[in-house]
């Protein structure tokens, strides 16, 4: 099919209509890295930013046809979500799409960018949540919070600046990544062979955050228990032998309540106070 | 009146907005959320505001300690970050300028108020989804910016904005006369749930990466890489890396034995890896 599309690429162009120019590109590009929580609600999360986004484009192509970029605008309106940054990747691959489908290829059906949108936005959040809220973000913070130990400003404007070039590139090439593969890159992404690249980065998230859990979880017990005639901290006697038991209990108790019994973050919240609560009454945290 | 404070506090809430998870302003979460919203930073920026650089940052060093694996996916979120970092840190800030109080209230303010206001938020605001698909049905398209964009932030900025403001303009007088009266029982329990709060973000990520219950090995693997062999985030990261990339050659190596469905042929494969990256079809 990547065929075809080559060979109908340079006879569309004969055409009347013409590809997206750099201008109107970056405008899509913006739209999306601005908009896609503008209305975020929990019926429709980013839903009809993707509208608002693709209007530049819709106002190329189907200035005298009403119809058709009405069509547009409510194909994408629906449920979408995903980490928005990494997210480009999917905005360029839609832009592609649509570029097509606004030059009159036929190839190409106005179904094809929803249901690129709806199989990419699951594998690609997984991915990009814990590319970037679980190894990017902890790992700068915690390098910024080393400078900072003595109130320095420097910490902060470490953090300041290269989370903003990383993210910055990291779109940048995510969005041009996705317009240059066009759908060839949803293979990539969730086809058979791609199964072992996500494989590969869950492996990568999921020893590094194995790491933030001992690493950011305080929990400690209080209790103290009598020696002979002294006493000693039974906390100094878990590290002895298993350091950190406590926190890993304690993740490993939130992951059940989540997975296991389908809880909603708002009631861990309701249960882990009540932990803290009991906990410290019995004198035991 | 006091007027320096009547401003202080507007900066503060006007930043509490800019950071947040649904403020568009600072290019969406890139500028906004990921770096405005987190406290380190609002430290920082209420160090200025309030002109004690070194004090906002001990402030915001110490709440950012809580909330360094705070997660906010699929919508759901942890705890409110920037009503957390902006309220907590920009309150401590107007009255005793202590790390352990900025802490505190964070936490408090965070896991009520801001979670409250947010749910109520995320809610509500299907009424502008709503009004927006109403507007495409009519192929209204300036009503379209309006209802998707401008007035949904217009109200972002109430709700966001306001409550610091008034929380830290107000609430200046009121923290100090209950931080006298608050037992420590009520102190310590909020310093045990900032302790166990990261295991929330970290649970909610771990529910979206791990699908078979066996994969929690390579979890149980970094956990111990830190808590027993004392390594530093950034070694582990490396040898996860080197671990992810060997799953990912063995993993390869696995499809091309299914598909041939001969045991024999793995070592003969083995050599020839080029045809194992690009797939066999």
């Amino acid at each position: 099919m990547a065929n075809q599309d080559d060979k109908q690429k340079p006879v569309a162009q004969e055409a009347k209509p013409e590809r997206l120019t750099k201008k109107e590109l970056r405008s899509i590009f913006l739209r999306y890295m601005f908009l896609p929580e503008s209305a975020m609600s929990y019926e429709k999360m980013h839903g009809a930013a993707w509208a608002v986004s693709y209007m530049p484009l819709g106002n190329k192509y189907y200035k005298n046809n009403d119809q058709a970029y009405q069509r547009l605008l409510k194909r994408h309106s629906p449920f979408y979500n995903t980490e928005p940054q990494t997210g480009q990747l999917v905005n360029g691959i839609v832009a592609s799409l649509e570029e097509q489908i606004g030059m009159g290829n036929t190839n190409v059906s106005e179904e094809m960018p929803v249901d690129v949108k709806a199989s990419l936005m699951g594998p690609l959040a997984g991915i990009g949540d814990s590319l970037m809220q679980g190894i990017l973000i902890p790992t700068l913070l915690s390098i910024a919070m080393g400078l900072s130990k003595d109130g320095s400003p420097l910490g902060p404007l470490f953090y300041i600046v290269t989370y903003a070039v990383i993210i910055t590139i990291v779109e940048v090439v995510c969005f041009k990544g996705g317009y240059k593969l066009g759908v060839s890159a949803v293979d990539k992404i969730v086809g058979e062979s791609a199964k072992r690249l996500t494989n590969m980065f869950t492996v990568l998230g999921t020893i590094v955050i194995g790491g933030l859990a001992a690493s950011t979880i305080a929990l400690k017990t209080t209790v103290k228990i009598p020696f002979g005639s002294q006493t000693k901290p039974l906390e100094t006697i878990i590290d002895g032998f298993f350091p950190g038991l406590l926190p890993l209990v304690a993740v490993l108790f939130t992951f059940w309540l989540i997975s296991s019994k389908r809880m909603s973050a708002n009631k861990v919240i309701l249960i882990l106070t009540l932990v803290a609560t009991v906990g410290v009454l019995i004198k035991f945290l | 009146m006091n007027m320096a404070l009547f401003w202080q506090a507007a900066l503060v809430g006007i930043l509490g907005y800019l950071g947040a998870v649904d403020s568009i302003v600072m290019g969406g979460v890139a500028y906004g959320f990921y770096i405005l919203g987190r406290p380190l930073i609002a430290g920082f920026m209420c160090g200025l505001i309030f002109e004690d650089v070194k004090a906002g940052v001990l402030c915001g060093l110490a709440v950012q300690a809580v909330f360094i694996a705070t997660m906010h996916t699929g919508g759901t979120s942890s705890t409110e970050i920037t009503y957390a970092s902006y309220g907590g840190i920009g309150l401590a800030m107007a009255t005793t300028k202590d790390p352990a109080i900025a802490v505190t209230l964070a936490i408090f303010i965070g896991q009520t108020f801001g979670l409250i206001f947010y749910n109520l938020r995320m809610a509500g605001f299907s009424y502008f989804n709503h009004r927006a698909d109403r507007d495409i049905d009519r192929f209204n398209k300036h009503a379209l910016i309006m209802d998707q964009v401008v007035w949904p932030q217009i109200i972002t900025f109430l709700v966001r904005a306001v409550p610091i403001w008034a929380a830290i303009y107000f609430g200046r007088g009121a923290v100090e006369a209950l931080l006298k009266v608050i037992p420590t029982q009520i102190t310590s329990i909020i310093t045990v749930l900032g302790g166990l709060l990261p295991a929330l973000g970290i649970a909610m990520l771990m529910n979206m990466l791990i699908k078979n219950k066996l994969q929690l090995i390579y979890f149980l693997f970094g956990f111990a890489m830190i808590a027993f062999a004392k390594m530093s985030t950034i070694g582990l990261v490396f040898i996860a890396v080197l671990i992810a990339y060997i799953v990912y050659q063995i993993s390869g190596r696995k499809g091309s034995n299914n598909s041939s469905n001969l045991s024999g042929t793995a070592k003969a494969i083995q050599t020839e890896d080029e045809y194992e990256d690009t797939d066999l079809f």
